[in-house]
């Protein structure tokens, strides 16, 4: 049977179409009960036997929830508790059409199969469908469809042919109206709440309810704190016409009463607008998309330098009224007035669930608590709950509800506990999730894709393959490396040239355009290594297995070939899809120690030298150009076996062979980033590294002064060489210090499209044009890089998306962001491993550094450990000593003494528990020993001595 | 325009039969062919109707988009007229051979529908920046005789039958304007088609004048003249066709006539078309294949 669907709607240009579509009825969509014998369905979802254990439904019975309760109460139906529910195609639409999240939850729900969730299509079913009625809106009609559908189940339920007596269908929802009417037309009909609140087997479910409306009139009081938001269609006209700009809005990490909205202009334009005050905040959370509009410019502030953390509201909700006050009205220069403006309405909310900790309130009984989020950026969450004593100490997670205007905080619910605060596993997770890490394990899908074991290489694979089994090729990783992604290879030529290889796990053979696993690939960007953890890219099979290139097994490479003359001049390049057999996997220091042992002379060795010998000649050319080599600390923990814990530090050393695998996957890198621009100039998938701007080196500039060194930046050369012969008499840790410095100093290097940017140029190996090829086990972009390349040398086919710049730039933007997420997860990794480290230590003394001077503090670094930490001269119990900041030094003069940058001082370390969120190293100054600030050497150092004995 | 050729005898035969008030068919001087009217044919239209008249078929369908109206009346919108002879209707209008008619007859339309017939400032949605524009299209699926008729009648069907999705301009402070599409399907705006007109075409066959006038009597007749008529009689434009001559006489005789003719031709059109609507739902479709 045929039905059309009518309605109208406005198109972009403003015109007005309407919109026809066919929709056709159907007799044979099934019920999906067990217990239904007249439906000829295959498989059944729901059973006959569904009993949750409910003091309102003593029967067998499944549930229908509306939209509504699906939108908002989805954590509910998560929990494995509930099941067999029926969830209608109306449902399903609306869903999908009001918020993408809760649509995707609920997909992952129904496919689950042991939830028993059964999606009913019901508006193809001839006896509930119904049609839109004149005067009913979208919305009327929906519930009325729901309720047409649980009426008709209730009714097939019960006809004579089912096996199950008294088996029945319970609607939820949480709209009275729908309620009642539902009530009218006989039907079995609870609130949500009732009935969750009815399961008395599982009083848990409870706290994840989420607050309905109702629910949050009682908990605030009736004053108005914020100003209302606009309608969206308002905010909509308005930033048409000018008046209101959008932005993303980036709460000050810092100042709870301070935030910025980032505003894109036209072309490269862009805008800062400062936010002051709770009521120009107007609820507005991090990195939601807001309006703003401009306040006059009299009114307009400098972005205060004051910390200020939201402390005073954890106690009541009385004590906010002046907090208002607390914003530092000080007159300000003209010149460092900001543009100010208030947020007028919200484009759309980016909530995600939030990791924190529960602040329990003093009052025993009270279920209402305050959350305080991980994040600083955060504002705190009232939630419910009944289970604070357990949660208390725990790690969990909270999703905002909503922000009524007459509420302090945004209303939430709880949504799972991580696990106890300090605990490996839990802060683990935490920091995953902070950093937005994509750390599930792979679905179904996506394994799908995968390979069939046990794998051989086919006939098929070797058609567009060069066979390069028989040369001797071997792989230089760190130790314990399992994904192997690059392997070298180097041998004489007849003719007296080297031929040097350089073979790339093959990827993209395994990782085919648009399917499950590519796109989950694309998603994750890279693999994230946090000490002693691996959040692969890929499933484990490719990434440690099929293309990790180890030693005498056959792997699939893509191959970068070069023959070069001995002095290093590149004579040819070519490119291939090879099959290789690695001779030998070696760690860094075993190739370092058979190019050093003279005795040994066989073929891998050989090869070994040939590469080394002609990566040092790069190595220097690369320099000579003015590639620069900067310093920065990397740390390695050793990890205990048993209990995962750190038990000493180490910073990495640097071998000769570290570099020289370096030289040739820049070599690589290089080569292909020139044939892939090449042979495609509006697609090829680069890396640049932007200069940075002069104002960058102040404090280079300022620090090398201060020990009379002189300092060029104006090139990347000059740079280069200045920090080559920048050396002070009896302080040779300088130099390094002076790099670390110039590390800070740079730019970010960023993924881009050709077609989309001018500026190829890469500052920092001064080369003029780079991408990524080398690391496609643990880097999307190569895997891109990989597929161009195979279209350029005709040994792949393309593909739409590859040559879609637009689209390859929207890639580059999530590539650029998983990277720097997974540098901070990894940075925090290591500080949450060094805490540790520190608190199975307790308090040691060190020399180190000072890198940084501040208003009221010195930042140290301690060599040793490769850590960096600050001494604070202001305390809150102590009287802050006299403290001058001399900003042109820059240099601080605590009472008598005067700090300047890389000055050398002892301090003691310890770890600061007193906020169990942010555990943080504490030091303390020992010498200089000034009185008054510093604190005596602590007698840590024979403790610590006699733990290493213990051990 | 499609024609028949017709022998000397049967001439004689149809202009004797036609001065003693008897048509081949069995039809008086002023009697039209046997008609039938369906609205609501194509779903994709605004509003749609289908007309027969003997054996012309006709289908007409209105699409409502929102324009720029004239600068010269910059608080009415407009309709524009599109007539597509389909090859169906005859071989002869394959390829562009159907181009012709079909520009002769969107002027006339044009002419015939534009003028007072109906309230064209309802269409205007906001002064001198929007208004509603309403193409109307004219298929012709048939053809035997008496275009102008058939289609005038199916137009004023259509119009009868088109609903207009209802807009509010949303104005904020600072003057911005913004169409609003109301979200309710069926909350629309109807056409006031009272004042719509229907031709009559009138043929001079001898000494004396028929309506509706089939292949066969067109081709006996040396000219004709289109009568546009309101329901209340009112003449809003008259034309003379074809190549022959009319003495002042028999024009105003024919105009009279066709006076005559359409006021009657309304009231049972108007009839038909609202007894249509208030079956809604109920009503069985017909469509092109009943």
């Amino acid at each position: 049977m045929l039905k059309s669907k009518t309605f109208v709607k406005k198109t972009r240009s403003g015109g007005v179409i309407k919109v026809v579509r066919e929709h056709y009825l159907r007799d044979d969509i099934w019920c999906g009960s067990e217990a239904c014998s007249e439906c000829k369905q295959d498989s059944t979802v729901l059973q006959t036997d569904a009993s949750i254990e409910s003091s309102l439904c003593s029967y067998p019975h499944y549930l229908l929830p509306d939209s509504n309760v699906v939108l908002h109460q989805i954590d509910v139906l998560e929990h494995p508790v509930i099941q067999n529910v029926i969830i209608l195609q109306t449902v399903v639409q609306e869903v999908r059409h009001r918020s993408a999240p809760v649509y995707k939850r609920l997909k992952d729900i129904l496919h689950e199969k042991e939830k028993h969730f059964y999606t009913f299509t019901n508006e193809h079913r001839r006896e509930t469908f119904v049609e839109r009625e004149p005067g009913e809106s979208a919305n009327d009609r929906n519930d009325r469809a729901i309720r047409v559908a649980a009426k008709w189940y209730s009714q097939h339920l019960n006809t004579a042919e089912t096996q199950a007596e008294g088996l029945k269908v319970v609607l939820l929802t949480n709209d009275q109206g729908n309620k009642q009417k539902a009530e009218e037309g006989g039907l079995l009909v609870f609130k949500c709440e009732e009935y969750i609140k009815s399961l008395i087997a599982n009083p848990e479910l409870v706290d994840l309810l989420a607050l309905s409306n109702d629910d949050k009139n009682e908990i605030t009081s009736s004053k108005v704190l914020y100003p209302e938001h606009l309608p969206l269609s308002r905010v909509q006209a308005g930033i048409k016409s000018g008046s209101y700009l959008q932005g993303t809005f980036r709460a000050s990490r810092d100042n709870y009463l301070e935030a910025t909205v980032f505003v894109q202009g036209e072309g490269d334009t862009s805008t800062e607008v400062i936010l002051q005050g709770l009521q120009h905040l107007n609820r507005a959370v991090h990195q939601d998309v807001v309006a703003v509009q401009l306040l006059p410019r009299e009114q307009w502030v400098a972005p205060s330098s004051v910390v200020m953390q939201d402390e005073g509201a954890g106690k009541d909700d009385g004590v906010e009224e002046d907090e208002e006050e607390k914003v530092p009205k000080v007159s300000i220069a003209e010149s460092s007035r900001k543009p100010t403006g208030k947020v007028v309405g919200i484009i759309k909310r980016n909530w995600r669930p939030f990791c924190g900790m529960l602040n329990v309130s003093q009052i025993k009984e009270s279920t209402r608590h305050l959350f305080t989020p991980a994040d600083r950026r955060i504002p705190r969450i009232r939630v419910e709950t009944r289970q604070s004593s357990t949660l208390a100490g725990q790690r969990i997670m909270v999703a905002i509800d909503g922000w009524p205007k007459d509420s302090r905080y945004p209303n939430g619910h709880f949504v799972r506990s991580l696990g106890g605060a300090g605990e490996k596993d839990t802060e683990e997770e935490v920091l995953l999730l902070e950093h937005d890490v994509p750390h599930q394990a792979f679905s179904q899908a996506v394994l799908s894709f995968l390979p069939q074991m046990p794998w051989v290489i086919t006939p098929e694979d070797m058609k567009q393959r060069e066979d390069l089994r028989s040369l001797t090729v071997c792989s230089v990783d760190p130790p314990g490396c399992t994904d192997i992604d690059d392997a070298l290879h180097c041998r004489e030529l007849e003719n007296g040239n080297l031929e040097v290889g350089v073979h790339i796990a093959d990827v993209s053979h395994f990782i085919r355009p648009g399917n499950a696993l590519d796109k989950e690939a694309a998603n994750r960007g890279t693999t994230v290594y946090l000490c002693g953890k691996r959040i692969d890219m890929v499933p484990e099979l490719l990434s440690s297995n099929l293309c990790s290139l180890r030693s005498n097994v056959e792997r699939l490479a893509f191959s970068c070939i070069w023959e070069m003359n001995n002095k290093a001049e590149i004579l040819k390049t070519r490119f291939t899809k090879s099959v290789i057999n690695s001779k030998a996997s070696l760690t860094y220091a075993e190739a370092q120690m058979r190019i050093d042992d003279t005795s040994l002379n066989d073929d891998v060795t050989k090869s070994l030298r040939g590469l080394n010998k002609l990566a040092k000649i790069f190595k220097r050319k690369r320099i000579e150009k003015g590639a620069l080599t900067l310093s920065s600390l990397e740390v390695r923990f050793h990890i205990d076996s048993e209990t995962h814990d750190p038990i000493e530090l180490q910073t990495k050393e640097l071998l000769e062979t570290n570099s020289m695998v370096e030289e040739f996957m820049l070599l690589a890198n290089i080569s292909v980033a020139q044939k892939i621009y090449d042979e495609f100039s509006e697609c090829a998938l680069l890396r640049k590294h932007p200069a940075p701007p002069l104002s960058n080196y102040d404090i280079l500039f300022k620090a090398a002064k201060s020990k009379n060194v002189e300092i060029h930046t104006d090139s990347a050369k000059a740079l280069a060489d200045s920090l080559d012969v920048a050396r002070v008499d009896g302080f040779p840790y300088f130099n390094t210090l002076l790099r670390i410095l110039a590390t800070r100093c740079m730019m970010q290097a960023v993924y881009f499209c050709s077609g989309m940017d001018s500026d190829f140029h890469h500052y920092g190996l001064a080369s003029p044009i780079y991408t990524h090829f080398t690391s496609p086990i643990r880097r999307y972009a190569d895997i891109i890089v990989h597929r161009l390349l195979a279209v350029a040398i005709g040994a792949d086919s393309t593909y739409p998306d590859l040559m879609d710049k637009h689209k390859q730039s929207v890639l580059c933007n999530n590539l650029n962001y998983r990277h720097k997420m997974s540098q901070y997860a990894q940075r925090a990794s290591v500080a949450f491993h060094t805490q540790l480290f520190f608190k199975n230590r307790g308090i040691l003394n060190e020399e180190g550094y000072v890198l940084f001077v501040r208003k009221n503090a010195i930042i140290v670094l301690i060599p040793k450990f490769g850590l960096e930490g600050t001494v604070f001269f202001d305390s809150k119990d102590k009287a802050a000593p006299c403290v001058v900041f001399d900003e042109e030094g820059p240099t601080l003069t605590v009472e008598q003494h005067t700090f300047h940058i890389f000055d050398k001082v002892k301090v003691t370390i310890s770890l600061d528990a007193s906020n169990i969120q942010h555990q943080k190293i504490r030091m303390s100054l020992v010498h200089p020993v000034i009185p008054g600030v510093s604190v005596p050497a602590s007698d840590a150092e024979p403790q610590a001595k006699k733990l290493k004995v213990d051990r | 325009m499609a024609t028949v050729q017709v022998s000397e005898a049967e001439k004689v035969y149809i202009l004797h039969g036609i001065r003693d008030d008897l048509r081949a068919d069995g039809r008086g001087c002023e009697d039209y062919r046997h008609m039938e009217i369906e609205t609501d044919v194509v779903s994709n239209t605004d509003g749609s109707a289908r007309v027969t008249l003997g054996h012309t078929a006709v289908l007409v369908g209105i699409k409502a988009e929102i324009g720029k109206p004239r600068p010269l009346v910059p608080n009415e919108g407009y309709l524009e007229f599109f007539v597509d002879c389909s090859a169906n209707a005859t071989p002869e209008f394959e390829g562009r051979g159907g181009e012709e008619l079909g520009i002769e007859l969107s002027n006339m339309l044009y002419k015939v529908f534009n003028k007072h017939c109906l309230d064209l400032r309802s269409l205007c949605i906001s002064e001198g920046e929007h208004c509603w524009l309403l193409y109307v299209d004219v298929l012709l699926l048939q053809c035997d005789g008496n275009l102008y008729d058939a289609i005038s009648v199916a137009v004023k069907a259509a119009l009868f039958n088109t609903k207009i999705p209802r807009v509010h301009i949303s104005a904020d402070e600072d003057g911005g304007k913004e169409i609003e599409l109301s979200d309710d399907p069926y909350d629309c705006m109807r056409v006031d088609v009272e004042n719509v007109p229907c031709i009559v075409t009138l043929c001079k066959i001898g000494h004396r004048h028929v309506v509706d006038a089939t292949l066969q009597e067109k081709a006996c007749s040396v000219a004709s003249v289109l009568v546009s008529v309101t329901h209340s009689g009112s003449v809003t434009c008259t034309r003379k066709v074809g190549g022959g001559s009319l003495d002042p006489e028999s024009i105003f005789e024919m105009i009279e006539a066709g006076k005559r003719v359409g006021k009657s031709l309304h009231a049972p059109l108007m009839k038909l078309l609202q007894q249509e609507e208030s079956l809604g739902k109920r009503r069985q479709k017909v469509g092109f294949l009943g």
